[in-house]
């Protein structure tokens, strides 16, 4: 009948994914970002020092990049590029561990804020806009300083602090499709109200979501260095990227090396999803590749 | 012919800054079983609303149904709880939109959204209900079935996706299919193709149809009996044959005669003059008087009752009165 019917069947997204092959920077992005994972997974392999056992001290402290020590060691004289290594493990983890849980928390609280409307609507988008206006770091702090810090508390902070912009942008998309005949049609033929949200809503926000995910999870890896870097994220002495630029800011003049490669894996690593979160909103969201 | 459904009195009201506007007002039909009624009238009329109310998929807010029952099996489904409704919904009653492009979630198969809906009603497990599915698929003549059931929506034309709409709404056999303008959003050529599968599919599974349009010829060809709404009113009912031959409504006269004849010759179609009236100013009197060609002074003073000139027919015009009773 037209064109459109000899097109083999292959899912919705196959456009996207051309679209996104084509783009450059959103290529780059995918390229660090996959780079930073094989790392995080292979880290054994890659270098033959324990990240967190100290060296036969004082002889091995602060010793300059080179040689055995690619990137130096530190004042305990632990290998700076082992501990950047294994320290992208528990970056790469906690970011994406709390945005897949604000993730689901905003599309949850989105979702039916979007679909119930009326006072159901008033009191979470309230709701957000109050917890919006705490200023985040103070009530991270407030809560670890309160139950101490341990890795999963902090992966469930910043998840819990950070799905309010996600619940304001599924809202609006949800607003928006509920008035879609699609839902309609789902309504003349007998679906609930369950079923509309998790089949025909949700679904159809999962592009918007994972885009904006991907954006999002750059200030998520900040915040868990800030947190780190004033001593309260990652407990003691798992590396981590934020407490490392801590460690050696004391000696930054002296032995710089210990503060700067892994402030620049931080730099790298955001830059790396913010590119990949990028290419995939100009190929995926209709409003960009439109 | 016993009767499936009996519409009376029903009344829906959407809210606006200016007050309530009741855009379907106090509209009673029957539908008997196995039968096709048509329900026509210009766009803004209230069919839509009529439909959806039956339904009861009005959103409130603005929409209300304010007044009227639907009695289907001896029951009300304007007080049914909205979880039985739901059950009454794609099993006894089902819906046909205008707009078969938006009508299908675009991220599921179409197959899947039938099997969807099928698995919604009956309790089948999933390899039963994909069969269904692509029976149904078979059903309303989609080549190639089994291959169609995995494409996406998008991957379908427009005609293709009102045959995936329409097996989805047959899926569970309702007693009752509601076509609202089912072949207006597609060109000429498909149009006729699914008014030729769906009167073909009623005769089949010997289903009731209400056929909402604004395209005369199409009830002409589907339809057993005609109800004309205008501004939100039932203004005439009759039997298909008659109601061509001998419109008893001003109004229908009207519509007839707009449109194009075969080997006619005019230099304009004749039209009626002026809009639909706004709900919230109705004219005083009868609600079409302000465009009627053959008003008189009783027209602006009082709203005329449904009259029953004959047998069979109905209609809301004082010329009427006391013919026929």
């Amino acid at each position: 009948m037209d064109g459109a019917l000899q097109e083999p069947c292959r899912s919705c997204w196959s456009g996207g994914w051309a679209r996104f092959r084509k783009n450059r920077t959103g290529m780059a992005g995918a390229v660090i970002v996959t780079a930073l994972y094989l790392m995080a997974v292979f880290a054994p392999a890659l270098t033959p020092y324990d990240p967190i056992s100290q060296g036969s001290l004082p002889e091995m402290r602060h010793h300059a990049p080179g040689g055995d020590h690619p990137l130096g060691t530190d004042k305990f004289g632990r290998d700076v590029f082992a501990r950047v290594l294994y320290g992208s493990r528990i970056s790469l983890a906690i970011s994406f561990l709390s945005v897949t849980i604000s993730v689901i928390v905003g599309a949850l609280a989105g979702a039916a804020a979007g679909y119930a409307g009326g006072w159901v609507d008033s009191v979470i988008m309230r709701f957000v806009d109050a917890l919006m206006a705490i200023p985040r770091l103070f009530l991270l702090l407030t809560c670890i300083a309160l139950f101490s810090n341990s890795i999963p508390l902090v992966i469930i902070l910043l998840g819990a602090t950070s799905w309010m912009a996600t619940a304001r942008l599924v809202r609006g998309q949800i607003l928006s499709l509920r008035r879609q005949d699609f839902v309609a049609a789902a309504e003349s033929l007998g679906a609930g109200g369950r079923r509309i949200i998790f089949r025909h809503l949700i679904p159809n926000t999962l592009t918007v979501m994972i885009i904006s995910a991907t954006l999002r999870i750059g200030g998520i890896i900040l915040t868990e260095a800030s947190l780190s870097f004033l001593g309260l994220g990652v407990p003691q002495p798992v590396p981590s990227w934020g407490r490392m630029v801590f460690e050696g800011r004391e000696a930054l003049l002296g032995a710089w090396w210990v503060s700067t490669f892994p402030g620049l894996a931080i730099i790298i690593t955001v830059i790396g999803y913010n590119l990949l979160g990028d290419g995939l909103k100009e190929s995926f969201d209709p409003v960009h590749f439109g | 012919m016993e009767k499936l459904l009996e519409i009376r009195g029903l009344t829906t009201e959407f809210v606006t800054s200016e007050g309530a506007a009741k855009a379907v007002d106090g509209v009673g039909f029957d539908i008997g079983a196995g039968e096709t009624v048509g329900l026509v009238g210009e766009s803004g009329c209230g069919k839509s609303v009529t439909a959806l109310s039956i339904m009861r998929l009005v959103q409130y807010p603005p929409g209300r149904i304010t007044a009227g029952s639907v009695m289907m099996d001896g029951r009300d489904l304007m007080k049914l709880p909205e979880k039985q409704m739901r059950r009454v919904r794609g099993n006894d009653i089902s819906i046909v939109f205008q707009e078969p492009l938006t009508s299908l979630n675009p991220v599921f198969t179409c197959g899947e959204q039938i099997r969807e809906t099928i698995a919604l009603h009956q309790k089948m497990g999933r390899r039963e209900s994909r069969l269904k599915a692509v029976e149904m698929l078979r059903l309303v003549r989609i080549p190639d079935p089994e291959k169609r059931y995995d494409n996406y929506p998008h991957q379908m034309s427009g005609g293709m996706r009102q045959r995936v709409m329409i097996a989805m709404a047959l899926s569970c056999q309702p007693r009752l299919l509601i076509a609202d303008e089912p072949s207006t959003a597609l060109d000429v050529s498909v149009q006729a193709q699914i008014i030729e599968l769906l009167l073909d599919l009623k005769e089949r599974m010997g289903m009731s149809v209400l056929l909402i349009t604004h395209d005369l010829a199409v009830v002409a060809q589907m339809a057993d009996r005609v109800v004309v709404m205008y501004a939100g009113a039932v203004v005439e009912e009759a039997p298909i044959d008659s109601l061509f031959s001998d419109p008893m409504h001003p109004y229908t006269e009207g519509l007839m005669a707009s449109i194009p004849k075969l080997g006619e010759r005019l230099e304009r179609l004749p039209v009626i003059p002026g809009n639909v009236p706004d709900p919230l100013r109705l004219p005083s009197g009868c609600r079409f008087s302000d465009r009627c060609t053959k008003r008189i002074p009783k027209c602006l003073i009082e709203e005329p009752p449904l009259f029953s000139p004959a047998a069979g027919r109905l209609s809301r015009c004082w010329l009427r009165e006391g013919i026929g009773r």
